[in-house]
């Protein structure tokens, strides 16, 4: 085989991965093109977590094409992974050549087992919360959104003062300093970590990366180093950012190995290639391999735990098993429309914040405290500075995982996510003897309705919570100061409002002005 | 000749007027406009673009009001994310016309915006006017975010003495204001003057501090439109200003137009009391404005032009 061809084609698809999916972040999907929010699909945790809605099929390819080739995952889809990548690339290039090259290191099996173990029990109990801080993709979004995107909108808007008539000012979206910081912390450390040691984060810490490791050890075709041909000349060695290749044994350590083909473009004898390795038992008769076959054996052991875990968190998934336990009852925040739940959010979502980014009024927040200390960072809503457009439905339907159910027009035109309540002795017709009714102006279901009010000439708006979908338009409008008048309150459970009225009226035929 | 065709027309009219018949029906077609000079015209039964072009005839044709090579605003209502058949936005057929006249009557330059209530993007494209602006040449401003508005004082404001205002209107040189005639929850009718509250950033101001004063203080803008071009081709008389369903809307295919925004008010809210009871005492920001001097809601005392088609 030529692993040239290979190797190239690695990087242009994972190049390939990597921009559209940070371009699906910076432009908003709704708006230019949909296309980039096809491949956030294309992910394993996404893909895990939304295999009942759609994520079948790419988790069984994932599954299989580590099966069969170990962790092309790691290497070509991942965009964190690609970024290391990068990052290892340009930080090589202000090194001497010495510098440059890698060494082999052991396995950090204790830290990445265990992080592994956690989040694999966490799945099974419902819990996504080790996910949202370790996933990948998830984190490569928030990377995304939280720092490319904001630097993507200074240049924007930079332009915008050039060309004020063809360039729209993209008006800052909010700012919460917490995810900011998240997102940057986890890219310091992931550049950091990738400059000075290749891909330790995915070896160490990443659980996709370990998961895959172990599903790694079973796969049918490993890279082999054929040691009738191997001189040891470790140029391999230095070129493998996983540094899981052990010279003395001569054996690559396949659980770490991210498939990135270099060792086996590099090397000038051939001498490594992947090699069907399903070996059957009585293939490993001989005594100096036999302490070598009890190690296998115990890695296999552990890679079919994993492979448990795995089937019982789908299993759990399969049967709804509830969060095992819940953080403070007390609920405040507005879940995105097609969340189902607060708890169904909990369990599902990895804040990728795909939602964030693709909604077009900006009302999609990273939670703080909104949900409880288990909730930080998924999204949430604020009416502070605009409302949850009528006939929109971006964010449920770029959700990659199940958290944000796809709702069609229609049914997010009923889905319930919150319910209005009117504080008559907030309200500017009431305090100030005036018109009104910005509430009514906006509320797209006349859940609000302006009513005669009491001896006036004035109208009061009345509300039916009933036809409340919990828009925040009236929230959003509402001029009262300091405290609104029309507060949307969280539902833990969304509900489903009734059907607009049609209020048919006579077509009436004029045939004079009036005047 | 003309002098002797304008006093029969004010005497058949306001005969005509007397027994509550249109003074039209009394006259061929092509003797219609036999004014230039006219206070308000009131158009109906035609299609968008031919009621607006027998409207502005009779208004004395677009270039009384657009001089060669000025720069023209044109300010629909594109609040809300709607098509056009639920009357929630002004018609993008009568959007395109006067943009159309208006380089034809010279003008350099042809920009059409509002400041919506409903995500920007999504009204300018689903109102329909984007396109049909777009397509006669006409420039579509941005509204979307304050950097866009510039601070006006209303020296003859009461509550509204300070307002910002786009951008487009304070540089243009004239500026047209093409309302769609609509019910509303809290102003009781949105038309000419409510539709300001497309030309200002700050909107929650007004709601909070006696709306419709406040909608007439910014009708004491100096800066005001040439030409008010109200659009009852469909009106919305129930659920506005944004509206429900399309059970909202009624279709009585008309047009007014008026250089007078109180009077041309005066004339929709008259018009639209046959559809559904309303009094121009409900709608206050009207009579307000009138004691404001900013216009007249005596109408009966303009020179009107009515024009049936068809």
């Amino acid at each position: 085989m030529n692993y040239k061809i290979l190797k190239r084609a690695r990087i242009l698809l994972s190049l390939v991965f990597l921009v559209t999916i940070t371009a699906a972040f910076i432009f908003f999907v709704s708006r230019e093109t949909s296309l980039f929010s096809l491949f956030l699909k294309i992910q394993f945790v996404p893909s895990l977590l939304g295999i009942f809605s759609g994520g079948a099929l790419v988790f069984v390819l994932l599954m299989l094409m580590t099966l069969l080739f170990g962790r092309v995952y790691c290497s070509t889809l991942c965009p964190l992974g690609v970024f290391q990548d990068i990052v290892s690339n340009f930080t090589n290039r202000f090194r001497s050549k010495k510098n440059r090259k890698y060494s082999f290191k052991r396995a950090n099996n204790s830290i990445r087992y265990t992080i592994l173990a956690i989040t694999g029990v966490s799945l099974i109990a419902g819990i996504t919360l080790p996910l949202v801080y370790l996933d990948p993709y998830s984190n490569w979004g928030k990377i995304s959104n939280e720092i490319i995107s904001r630097s993507e909108q200074l240049i924007h808007n930079g332009l915008s003062d050039i060309f004020p008539q063809t360039i729209f000012y993209r008006s800052y979206a909010f700012f919460a300093l917490g995810s900011f910081l998240f997102a940057l912390l986890f890219m310091l450390i992931v550049i950091i970590f990738s400059a000075f040691r290749g891909r330790l984060y995915c070896n160490t810490i990443c659980p996709v990366g370990a998961f895959l490791g172990l599903t790694s050890k079973l796969s049918l075709f490993k890279p082999v180093i054929d040691k009738s041909k191997c001189n040891r000349c470790s140029l391999c060695v230095t070129k493998c950012k996983s540094e899981c290749i052990d010279l003395e044994t001569r054996t690559i350590d396949e659980s770490r190995c991210v498939a990135c083909f270099n060792c086996m473009q590099v090397c000038s004898k051939s001498g490594i290639s992947y090699k069907f390795t399903f070996k059957s038992k009585n293939d490993k008769t001989q005594e100096g391999e036999k302490r070598e076959s009890d190690i296998e054996s115990g890695e296999r052991r552990r890679a079919l735990i994993a492979m448990g875990l795995m089937g019982t968190a789908l299993a759990a998934k399969a049967i709804n098993l509830g969060p095992v336990f819940k953080s403070a009852p007390k609920i405040t925040g507005i879940a995105p429309p097609g969340a189902l739940s607060i708890e169904h959010l909990k369990k599902n979502c990895t804040a990728c914040h795909a939602c964030i980014a693709a909604c077009p009024n900006n009302i999609i927040h990273p939670a703080s405290g909104e949900y409880g200390i288990d909730g930080i960072l998924l999204p949430v809503l604020s009416f502070n500075h605009h409302f949850c457009s009528f006939e929109c439905n971006e964010c449920s339907k770029v959700c990659p995982n199940d958290a944000l159910k796809p709702l069609s027009i229609e049914d997010k035109q009923l889905a319930q996510i919150g319910e209005a309540q009117f504080y008559l002795e907030k309200c500017i017709v009431h305090t100030d003897g005036t018109d009104c009714g910005a509430c009514d102006e906006h509320c797209p279901t006349k859940a609000i309705t302006m009513v005669p009010y009491g001896d006036t000439a004035l109208y009061i708006p009345s509300l039916n919570t009933e036809l409340c979908i919990g828009c925040g338009g009236c929230e959003y409008i509402c001029p009262a100061i300091p405290d609104k008048a029309m507060v949307i309150h969280a539902l833990a459970v969304h509900g489903r409002a009734e059907r607009p009225t049609l209020d048919k009226q006579e077509k009436i035929k004029v045939d004079d002005f009036g005047f | 000749m003309e002098r002797r065709n304008f006093i029969k027309t004010a005497i058949l009219g306001g005969l005509a007027g007397a027994v509550n018949l249109n003074g039209n029906n009394l006259f061929a077609a092509g003797k219609m406009s036999v004014s230039a000079s006219n206070d308000l015209v009131a158009v109906m039964g035609g299609e968008p673009r031919e009621m607006y072009k027998k409207g502005i005839a009779a208004m004395g044709g677009i270039s009384k009001y657009v001089k060669k090579g000025q720069k023209v605003v044109i300010k629909p209502n594109i609040g809300w994310d709607k098509r056009p058949e639920f009357a929630a936005n002004t018609n993008p057929d009568l959007i395109a016309e006067i943009v159309k006249d208006c380089f034809i009557a010279g003008a350099s330059e042809v920009t059409v915006f509002d400041h919506t209530c409903d995500e920007w993007q999504s009204c300018y494209r689903n109102s329909g006017i984007e396109s049909a602006a777009k397509a006669e040449g006409a420039k579509m401003a941005f509204a979307h975010d304050e950097k866009y508005y510039k601070r006006v004082t209303l020296p003859n404001g009461v509550r509204l003495k300070e307002v910002l205002i786009h951008e487009a209107i304070i540089d243009c040189d004239v500026w047209i204001n093409v309302p769609v005639l609509k019910n509303h929850g809290g102003a009781r009718m949105t038309i000419a003057m409510k539709n300001f509250m497309g030309i200002v950033w700050d909107r929650r101001f007004w709601h909070a501090n006696d709306l419709q004063q406040c909608i007439a203080d910014c009708a004491t803008y100096t800066k005001m439109p040439v030409l008010n071009i109200v659009d009852a081709y469909r009106i919305m008389t129930q659920n506005g200003p944004k509206g429900k369903s399309i059970e909202d809307v009624q279709t009585p295919k008309a047009l007014f137009i008026s250089a007078d925004i109180v009077a041309v008010d005066t004339a929709a809210v008259r018009f639209f009391n046959q559809f559904r009871q309303m009094t121009l005492e409900e709608v206050s920001h009207i009579g307000i404005a009138e004691k404001m001097k900013v216009g007249t809601t005596d109408i009966d005392k303009l020179k009107v032009e009515r024009i049936r088609i068809g």
